[in-house]
């Protein structure tokens, strides 16, 4: 075993030895408390930005590790990690959100502090493993293991309303995954491969392919389940409540990295392997995708919150992800991937600052802010850059996804009606987002703000505030400045999984599900842009 | 070379960065370095046209590439991008020097010349960038760079809802621009300049009037051409050093720009159009400069008209006449801009002309400099507007009559709201304690203010221009002077000027506070304050279609999506638990009889149905 591979499976291991040492009460002072806090949530993101760095690899998987001596190799499945040109970029954002949810959480002074931190920690230590399993069901279980603790910390830690949306959260969620799962063992059962993992898979269906009808049924599953995880239009709702009332680390690591299994899956496993039922979905995939982009933006117009508008905002991008995933071309997926990473950079810094905000006016209410950036011009900075990351301005990594998603989808001229409305969505968000900073940071104090900083005086951003907000919009401004550093090993992943697949003519339209193509289409629900 | 273009490209992100890392605190510290970067700038820029003679630079590297589809990051730097880079740096590292003296009591000059320096990089990489991807990321940021500085000053409401505006509409048009390049892609399979235009030359059945006008779209929004142009006026409430190098000499002028770099993907219908509404344009901001009452907005709307009179230059087919206006525009109306912005730092911050007045006794530099630039934008013989404008003027009436007549009602017109201009602010007698008391102000204003001056007045002398700067401008202008008609027009051209002048002088020699207009002719004037409700229209749109929309659709998914489906489903699973639960009673006597029904449901299931 060398180094690296001693490193991919410490970024796992290290938060899950912390969570039990936090579970078992060792650390009874604060201070070594918080040691060992930086120690579990700093251990995964220097393997992850270290790993980044050394991955090198144009086939397949770098630092593998396998164990098969489960009792589970009949089934085909064995503990089998390692890192490809579409993961790497992946570990690396969980491992830097990690750090900086772990690091707020750490500072956060919530109570019950060692069980929070042991709870985040199990999450981290979910997280990693995700995005680092060649083996499925060590990645679906990888996912519960994160999903989980969610649950609870909403249930504990959360806002208003905490239990029932808690519920929600987690009725919601499992049935997501319970669907995802059941695509996820048909495939196994379905597919004879001697291993349960991504390539043994396409090679075992390369050999006796499918039939038509069950591969879309598979991928039809594997859609919904994966869609409801990812908040794809109208399976959402969820995800606005749920960040609402979430603590700020857990909002920051669920939008930021939990969310991105779902498409990870699709990008990964299921488009590769069931190309053709691919595109027979495909269309519905737009269309609901454009639900996130134009129903969900609107709705995000509407909010008067600031912690819920970045909520729906975040659900409204997913949108872009999706129509790269259903573009079925190694550039929208590619694509969707560097948005997927920039996204959960962006999206957490958004819950970050919305926290800090928060702690200087003790609401979300926009319309109770105003003139922040006067008293507190650091915040106003990264409050404003935050958002012009998420309404991808060029510079923050957010821009090459979107820019990518929509050059895949001008390809075909089925596509340009997708790509006019969903182009639009980049006035929409830049409505929202810039009547948020607005109101926040510029203008005049609210009366109620005044009032509240009469009491409290406001001081801008510590030290320790500012560490991870920095190394957030660091890291957006790297990808955004140096798009090549991530796209150049999605490319040439994504290129070989998909290149075989879409951009032969032989593959011509599938003639399966002829009721899926035009005939039930689902009604953009709005047409106001 | 290409090290050399790109130090000068990357010198004033980095003088940003050290200044947001280092000098957020020190306000002398970080006016001295962005100064000292645009002298750097301005030193490399010269270097760079003057001393290499190839034109296409590409740096072998890749800045992105996938599935595919591959952006190289590259310069062109043929004749149009070595003049405007010239006007660029130029003017820039003048309005820098400007700015030293007309912010130095301000407490966040190290925000104001960071954001300053963000726009010289940005714009020195639409200026340089071989193709479309890359001329929109700097067009993006830009407009970036120009939402930060309207918001200098953010505490006041006038300049957070105008930097937001203008953000918003450059991305309306931005949307439209997007959309034009990815169609470009896909039709042409690339969108590097050089290539686009061979592979136009080579088969011209690519090039479509749909294609054309999306990309023209980005100008519509850089530009604040019809209907986008609200957000220029309200961006004045920017410092005024940023409105003349941000919204008069150089970034609004880039919408002029990329319609030159791309000239061979437009047709004939879409040039017509363009040059419709750029004449239309010019004349519809007359009128509306016509009745302003702020210094500001007056040369605000007249920078629409002039950028209508440029695009109805491109539309004609005179892209080289179209960047000669460009060029001596950015002198004139900087100098005015900057002759405004000396006004009002003498003035403390007062902007309305008619509490000005004599102010030619008290600040005798700064009116003969505005006086030059008056006259120049007026078209007086022998200055560089009348060069350029008239050039405009004769090209149209060889080639288009209406349009022509169009643009000499609105030539007319600039030079009455001009003089006016004029003549309310430096001439009579002052009309408020500021004005009585304004003094000229140092020679780090002035000093600009009469570079400028000399340049408006010998901008127009073509055959001054070195030839790595006119080489674009020449063989347009080789046109125009073997054109018909030559003496009617300098009659036409000086009649112009000279009936604009006595109307003003009849109308606004002697002003008090009040407009005269509004006595002689309330209707005319109410018609022309109006602005023929554009903005109206807009805050319509937004306050009672968009955001009940969005309301309602807010409403919508409360009750039919996590109402109806989500809480829906919930009660549904609920409702059998209850039928479930209503069996379980805990009395003995009810579960007899379940037990009996059960028993004869089963033997009737095995008697009938098996059977």
């Amino acid at each position: 075993m060398n180094l690296e591979t001693i490193l991919l499976l410490g970024a796992i291991i290290v938060p899950a030895l912390g969570s039990i040492l936090f579970f078992s009460g060792f650390p009874k002072s604060g201070e070594t408390l918080k040691k060992l806090g930086y120690l579990v949530f700093g251990f995964p993101c220097f393997a992850a930005i270290f790993l980044f760095f050394r991955f090198d690899s144009a086939n397949g998987y770098c630092f593998e590790f396998l164990y098969d001596r489960m009792g589970l190799q009949e089934l085909g499945i064995t503990f089998h990690l390692g890192l490809n040109g579409v993961s790497s970029p992946l570990f690396a954002l969980a491992g830097i959100v990690c750090f900086c949810a772990g690091l707020t959480a750490v500072h956060s002074g919530a109570e019950r502090l060692r069980l929070y931190l042991a709870l985040l920690s199990m999450m981290v230590s979910g997280l990693m493993g995700i995005f680092a399993c060649v083996d499925l069901f060590f990645y679906y279980l990888f996912h519960e293991f994160a999903l989980i603790p969610t649950f609870i910390m909403i249930g504990i830690w959360g806002g208003r309303d905490r239990r029932s949306i808690a519920l929600e959260i987690t009725i919601y969620l499992t049935l997501g995954a319970l669907i995802s799962l059941g695509g996820l063992v048909a495939l196994n059962v379905l597919v004879d491969a001697p291993k349960f993992d991504f390539p043994h898979l396409s090679e075992a269906i390369a050999r006796s392919p499918l039939l038509e009808s069950s591969s879309s049924k598979i991928f039809g599953l594997l859609l919904f389940g994966f869609g409801i995880l990812v908040a794809l239009f109208p399976f959402h709702t969820w995800a606005a409540r749920g960040y609402d009332s979430a603590p700020t680390s857990v909002s920051m690591l669920h939008a930021g990295v939990l969310k991105k299994f779902g498409l990870y899956g699709l990008i990964q496993i299921a488009v590769p392997l069931l190309p053709s039922a691919a595109e027979c979905w495909s269309p519905w995939i737009m269309w609901l995708a454009l639900g996130n982009i134009v129903f969900v933006g609107m709705v995000a117009l509407a909010q008067t919150s600031f912690k819920s508008m970045i909520s729906y905002g975040s659900v409204m991008h997913m949108g872009y992800c999706f129509l790269g995933v259903a573009a079925c071309s190694a550039l929208g997926a590619g694509s969707a991937v560097m948005l997927m990473c920039a996204h959960g950079l962006s999206i957490a810094l958004m819950f970050l600052v919305a926290s800090f905000v928060r702690k200087r006016t003790n609401t979300f209410e926009m319309s109770e802010m105003g003139g922040l950036a006067e008293r507190t011009p650091l915040l106003a900075c990264f409050g404003i850059a935050a958002t012009l990351a998420t309404i991808g301005l060029p510079g923050f990594g957010n821009f090459w996804g979107e820019f990518g998603i929509f050059l895949s989808l001008g390809e075909s001229s089925e596509h340009l009606i997708f790509l006019v409305i969903a182009a639009s969505g980049i006035v929409l968000s830049a409505i929202f987002g810039l009547r948020a900073v607005a109101q926040i940071f510029f203008g005049k104090e609210s009366e109620e703000l005044s009032e509240h900083i009469q009491k409290y005086p406001v001081e801008d951003l510590s030290p320790k505030e500012i560490l991870p907000a920095s190394f957030l919009l660091g890291a957006l401004l790297f990808i955004g400045l140096w798009p090549i550093s991530i796209s150049q090993r999605i490319d040439e992943d994504i290129n070989q999984k998909y290149n075989p697949m879409f951009s032969d003519s032989s593959l011509a339209k599938p003639s399966c599900c002829p009721e899926d193509t035009d005939s039930s289409l689902p009604v953009d629900p709005s047409p106001v842009e | 070379m290409i090290s050399l273009a790109l130090s000068m490209l990357f010198l004033p992100l980095l003088s940003a960065l050290v200044t947001l890392l280092f000098l957020r605190k020190n306000g002398n510290l970080a006016s001295l370095l962005s100064v000292c970067t645009s002298a750097g700038i301005l030193i490399l820029a010269l270097s760079l046209i003057f001393g290499f003679e190839e034109d296409v630079q590409a740096w072998d590297t890749t800045w992105f590439a996938m599935g595919g589809w591959e952006l190289r990051f590259g310069f062109l730097i043929d004749a149009p991008a070595r003049l405007l880079l010239f006007i660029v740096a130029f003017v820039g590292f003048l309005i820098h020097l400007f700015s030293l003296g007309y912010m130095a009591h301000d407490s966040a000059r190290p925000r104001y010349f960071g954001g300053l320096s963000i726009f010289m990089f940005s714009m020195l990489g639409i200026t340089l960038a071989d193709n479309l991807i890359m001329i929109f990321v700097f067009w993006e940021l830009v407009g970036f760079s120009s939402y930060l500085l309207i918001a200098h000053y953010f505490k006041t409401d006038e300049a957070s809802k105008a930097s937001r505006k203008a953000f918003i509409v450059n991305r309306v048009g931005d949307f439209g621009f997007l959309i034009g390049i990815v169609l470009t892609y896909w039709s042409f399979g690339t969108v590097n300049l050089i290539e686009l235009a061979d592979l136009s030359d080579f088969s011209p059945s690519l090039v479509t009037t749909s294609l054309c006008l999306a990309l023209a779209c980005g100008f519509i929004g850089k530009s604040a051409q019809f209907p986008l142009h609200v957000w220029l006026p309200d961006a004045m409430a920017g410092p005024t050093p940023v409105s003349a190098l941000i919204h008069a000499a150089t970034m609004v002028a880039a919408g002029i720009y990329l319609l030159l770099r791309i000239d061979f993907l437009f047709t004939d219908q879409a040039l017509g159009l363009i040059a419709f509404l750029g004449a239309a344009m010019g004349l519809y901001a007359g009128f509306c400069a016509l009745v302003q009452k702020d210094i500001k907005k007056i040369l605000a709307y007249s920078t629409l008209s002039q950028l209508g009179y440029m695009a109805a230059a491109f539309g004609l087919g005179a892209p080289g006449v179209a960047l000669f206006h460009l060029t001596t525009h950015a002198f004139f109306k900087a100098l005015m801009f900057l002759g405004s912005g000396s006004v009002i730092h003498a003035c403390h911050h007062e902007q309305n002309i008619f509490k000005y007045g004599g102010l030619r006794n008290r600040m005798p530099i700064t009116a003969l400099t505005f006086l030059v630039g008056v006259l120049a934008i007026s078209g007086v013989n022998f200055l560089s507007g009348y060069f350029s404008k008239d050039a405009i003027l004769l090209w149209a009436y060889n080639f288009n009559m209406p349009i022509f007549i169009i643009l000499y009602a609105g030539a007319i017109l600039t030079a009455v709201y001009m003089f006016r201009l004029y003549f309310i602010t430096f001439e009579g007698q002052p009309r408020s304690e500021s004005a009585t008391n304004a003094t000229e102000n140092s020679f780090l204003m002035t000093g600009p203010l009469l570079t400028l001056a000399v340049l408006s007045i010998v901008g127009g002398y073509f055959a001054l221009y070195p030839q790595r700067l006119g080489a674009y401008l020449g063989p347009d202008l080789a046109v125009v002077s073997s054109l018909p008609h030559h003496m009617w027009m300098v009659v036409l051209g000086t009649s112009a000027w000279i009936i604009g002048l006595l109307f003003a002088r009849s109308f606004y020699w002697k002003v008090d506070q009040v407009d005269p207009l509004t006595r002689r002719y309330p209707g005319f004037y109410e018609i022309c304050q109006s602005k023929l409700y554009f903005d109206e229209i807009y805050r319509f749109y937004v306050d009672k279609i968009q955001d009940p929309a969005a309301r309602f659709l807010e409403i919508m998914e409360l009750l039919f999506i996590s109402g109806l489906m989500v809480r829906g489903s919930a009660g549904v699973t609920a409702l059998f638990s209850m039928l479930a639960k209503a069996c379980y009673v805990g009395r003995i006597h009810a579960y007899i009889i379940w037990f009996m029904v059960g028993t004869l449901g089963f033997l009737f299931y095995s008697a009938v149905l098996l059977d």
